[in-house]
C-alpha cells in the first residue's frame, strides 16, 4: 500500500460531496422523524404516548439486524469465495459489524424503555429480546477475534467466518415471535400477509424513520471504511519504520530479492 | 423525563456521539496518513 493506492489516497470530490450529501440527508429526516414523532402524529388508542417510541425502535432494529448484518454477511461472503477476494470486503465488515454493535445496543435499550411501562419489566427472558441479545454478544465477539494478533487474511478468514457464524442467529432473531409465545408483539410492518396494521400519520412517519436511520447506516458505513483503510495505512507505514531502525541496527532480517527473510543486517 | 423523552434521549444522543467520535477518528487518521511515510513493500 502507498500513498498512490486510490484507496488511500483522499477522497474524490464527488465522493467527498455523495458522503456530505448523506449526512445532511440523513440530519434531516431525522430531524422530521423527531418532529412528526413526538409532536404530529396522534397517540395510540391503546398505547397513547407510547407509541411515539415505534418511530424509532423497529427503524433502529431494522438497521441493527437487517442492514448492518446483512452487509457483513454479505461482505464476508465475497471475501471468502476466492474469486471475490479482496481487502475491501474484509473493510467494509468489520465496519458494519462496528456501526451494527451500536445500533443493536440501542435496539435493547430503546425495547427496554419501552417494555417498561408496556409489559411491567424492563427486561425478560423472551426469545426476541435474548436473540437479539446473543447477536450483540456475536458482534461483540467478532471484534474480540479481529484483535487476536494474525495476518490480515488470517485475521479475515476468521472474522468472515465468525459473522456467518452469527448471521444464523438473525433469522431467529427475526422468526422468533412466530416460532414462540413471547411477549414482544409479532410483526407489524412486515408481517405474513404483508398487510400492514398500521395507518396514516403514523404509518408514513413510521416509514420517514426507516428511510432517516437507513441513510444515517449508510453514512456512518463509509466514514467507519475510510478510518478502516486510513487505520491500516498507518500500521503499515509504522511497520515500515520500525523495520528500517531494525535495519539500520543490523539486528533485523533483511528481505532477499524473493522477498523472503533471511539473514541479518543492512538491506542489499 | 418520561419513557417516551428517555427513549429519544438515549437514542439520538447516543448516535451523535458515536457520528462525532468517527468523525474526529477519521480527522484523527487523515492528518497522520499525511504526515506518514510511504509503505514500502519488501
Amino acid at each position: 500500500m502507498s500513498p498512490a493506492d486510490p484507496a488511500v489516497a483522499p477522497w474524490s470530490p464527488r465522493a467527498t460531496w455523495v458522503v456530505r450529501g448523506l449526512g445532511i440527508a440523513a440530519a434531516v429526516a431525522l430531524a422530521a422523524t423527531i418532529w412528526l414523532g413526538l409532536w404530529v402524529t396522534p397517540p395510540d388508542q391503546v398505547q397513547h404516548n407510547l407509541v411515539r417510541l415505534v418511530y424509532i425502535h423497529p427503524p433502529i432494529a431494522w438497521v441493527a439486524l437487517y442492514l448492518a448484518f446483512g452487509v457483513a454477511a454479505a461482505s464476508s461472503v465475497l471475501w471468502l469465495w476466492p474469486r471475490t477476494r479482496s481487502r475491501f470486503w474484509d473493510r467494509l465488515a468489520v465496519s458494519a459489524v462496528e456501526v451494527g454493535i451500536v445500533f443493536t445496543a440501542l435496539t435493547l435499550v430503546t425495547g427496554s424503555i419501552w417494555g417498561r411501562p408496556t409489559w411491567g419489566v424492563w427486561w425478560a427472558w423472551d426469545a426476541r429480546l435474548t436473540s437479539t441479545a446473543l447477536l450483540l454478544v456475536l458482534l461483540l465477539g467478532y471484534m474480540a477475534v479481529r484483535r487476536v494478533p494474525a495476518d490480515p487474511d488470517s485475521r479475515a478468514r476468521r472474522s468472515a467466518v465468525v459473522a456467518l457464524v452469527a448471521a444464523v442467529d438473525v433469522p431467529i432473531v427475526h422468526f422468533s415471535v412466530d416460532w414462540w409465545h413471547t411477549l414482544h408483539q409479532g410483526a407489524t410492518v412486515l408481517n405474513a400477509n404483508l398487510s400492514p396494521t398500521i395507518h396514516g400519520s403514523m404509518a408514513w412517519t413510521l416509514l420517514l424513520g426507516f428511510v432517516a436511520f437507513t441513510l444515517l447506516f449508510a453514512w456512518m458505513l463509509a466514514i467507519r471504511y475510510r478510518v478502516e483503510v486510513l487505520s491500516e495505512h498507518l500500521q503499515d507505514s509504522e511497520l515500515d519504520v520500525a523495520l528500517h531502525e531494525r535495519w539500520a541496527e543490523g539486528t533485523a532480517p533483511v528481505p532477499g530479492p524473493d522477498g523472503a527473510l533471511a539473514g541479518s543486517g543492512r538491506p542489499a | 423525563m418520561s419513557y417516551i423523552d428517555a427513549g429519544y434521549a438515549i437514542a439520538f444522543g447516543v448516535l451523535a456521539a458515536y457520528a462525532a467520535i468517527l468523525w474526529r477518528r477519521r480527522q484523527r487518521l487523515e492528518r497522520s496518513a499525511s504526515r506518514a511515510p510511504a509503505h514500502r513493500d519488501p
